[in-house]
């Protein structure tokens, strides 16, 4: 993944890390990116929902 | 704002036309310093002030968009940042895109050195871009693993960044879409600012660490010694000051009381730390330890060598101190005495340096590691008429009952 807005390549691992890194917060948001993929999987996301082609 | 102030009212802003929100400017840095020259309390400091200054930041709705030690300085003892440009607009939703570049220039060398007893400078030195996490996690023992932070910043962040090289998933999307909000990029700072402040370098006693208690000086000659350091401070009225070995950093404090700043440099980073760290307690902005070997000294790199200067480039000395230094560089260093005074000579106006006997005890100890003849140069007459065909001395004393000879010289044109 390429990053337009930041002249440093910030490492997509990098960028997921940040979310287990952020404490008891950060359990939702990893869990919902999971839950999405999953749901997107399935195909049974709706369209607004849906993140970039995989 | 910590090393910029704003202005208000000046000649500067006169010069700048439209749309101009406001004009900065920076207090002048006296001497520019490098990562791999800082030791550890100051890398310390430095990363401690960069996470802080983040904190604040995204207070106010602001992000640092990098995180290099490269934009922080120091003021002495003090860490400043300097890039006013590396603020900007925080992103709902986004990343602190410099958390991987935090990792590999600040968090990854302090934690080489505090958990493993490696130096971290001359890895900073041979890569500009720092240690990556897998790396160090490379060089992780078992133990080491569960240690506070090895797991999330290290053993997480290594196998993460394996697993995403090769995927082009829009992960940044995906994580702002799952409500991904800058309390989670406070939290991960916040925990490294606990992470890094409770990091100590415990080493095993340096060479040099306790050679302020071993020198061969009594406690007169060490007076006359200073008193010499101070005429000479005094009669050439240096701007610039460098202390090459500068030990405890006593002679460096004695050139501070009348040089605007003195660099004090030396080779031994358990020292230099310790300096440092004294003069941090103190608040001290006029001299600046650093930890840099003469004979190694640091290079210019990046670019065409070009992006990080070396030493001599920075600013040149009016006067240097090179006290109880020689037998290191010529009998440990193997640079021969000529060829130290030559780059002497050009380096800096005046030195007040001292040669140190054959046979005095720290240069005999030397000296035994060595064969019979492999420093032929090694004796005061050759020293004397080397340095008088490269210097004008200006005046000499004679301390240790004649084991060790202090001049003062002016570098000859």
């Amino acid at each position: 993944m390429t990053s337009p807005l930041s002249y440093i390549d910030p490492g997509s691992g990098s960028l997921f890390l940040q979310a287990l890194a952020g404490g008891v917060a950060a359990v939702g948001v990893i869990g919902k990116v999971y839950w999405r993929r999953v749901k997107r999987l399935l195909h049974i996301g709706k369209p607004e929902d849906e993140g970039s082609p995989s | 704002m910590i090393g910029t102030r704003e202005v208000e009212e000046s000649p500067v802003a006169d010069g700048i036309h439209g749309g101009v929100a406001g004009v900065l400017e920076h207090d002048v840095i006296p001497f520019v310093s490098y990562p791999y020259e800082w030791t550890f309390s100051m890398l310390r400091d430095a990363a401690l002030l960069q996470l802080g200054l983040l904190r604040r930041s995204l207070d106010k709705g602001l992000i640092l968009k990098d995180s290099t030690p490269f934009n922080i300085q120091f003021r002495g003892a003090e860490p400043v940042f300097i890039d006013v440009g590396s603020f900007e607009k925080l992103r709902e939703g986004e990343p602190w895109a410099g958390y991987r570049q935090f990792c590999m220039l600040f968090l990854n060398p302090l934690l080489l050195q505090a958990w493993k007893d490696v130096p971290f400078q001359p890895w900073l030195r041979g890569s500009l871009d720092g240690i990556s996490p897998q790396e160090l996690r490379n060089l992780l023992s078992l133990r080491d693993r569960f240690r506070r932070g090895a797991f999330t910043h290290v053993v997480m962040h290594a196998r993460l960044e394996r697993r995403y090289e090769e995927r082009d998933d829009d992960l940044k999307g995906e994580l702002k879409k799952a409500g991904f909000k800058k309390e989670l990029i406070a939290a991960n700072v916040k925990g490294l600012e606990r992470l890094i402040g409770r990091l100590r370098w415990e080493p095993p006693q340096s060479t040099w660490s306790d050679y302020g208690l071993e020198t061969t000086y009594s406690s007169e000659d060490a007076e006359r010694k200073a008193r010499f350091v101070r005429a000479a401070v005094e009669s050439e009225g240096p701007k610039l000051v460098w202390d090459l070995g500068c030990n405890e950093g006593v002679h460096a404090r004695i050139a501070a009381e009348t040089a605007d700043y003195v660099v004090a440099m030396d080779a031994d980073a358990l020292v230099a730390d310790r300096l440092y760290n004294a003069l941090r307690g103190e608040g001290r902005q006029n001299i600046l330890p650093l930890s840099v070997n003469v004979v190694d000294p640091p290079p210019g790199l990046g670019w065409r060598g070009a992006e990080r200067k070396p030493l001599p480039q920075r600013g040149r000395p009016d006067l240097t101190l090179a006290l109880a230094l020689i037998h290191h560089v010529s009998i440990a260093g193997n640079v021969p005495i000529a060829e130290f005074l030559d780059w002497l000579r050009r380096t800096t106006r005046s030195v007040v340096i001292e040669f140190v006997s054959p046979d005095d005890p720290m240069a005999r100890r030397l000296l035994a590691r060595k064969r019979p003849n492999d420093h032929p140069d090694y004796t005061e007459d050759w020293f004397d008429r080397s340095l008088r065909e490269r210097f004008d001395v200006v005046r000499s004393e004679t301390l240790a009952g004649g084991q060790r000879t202090l001049h003062l010289a002016r570098a000859r044109s």
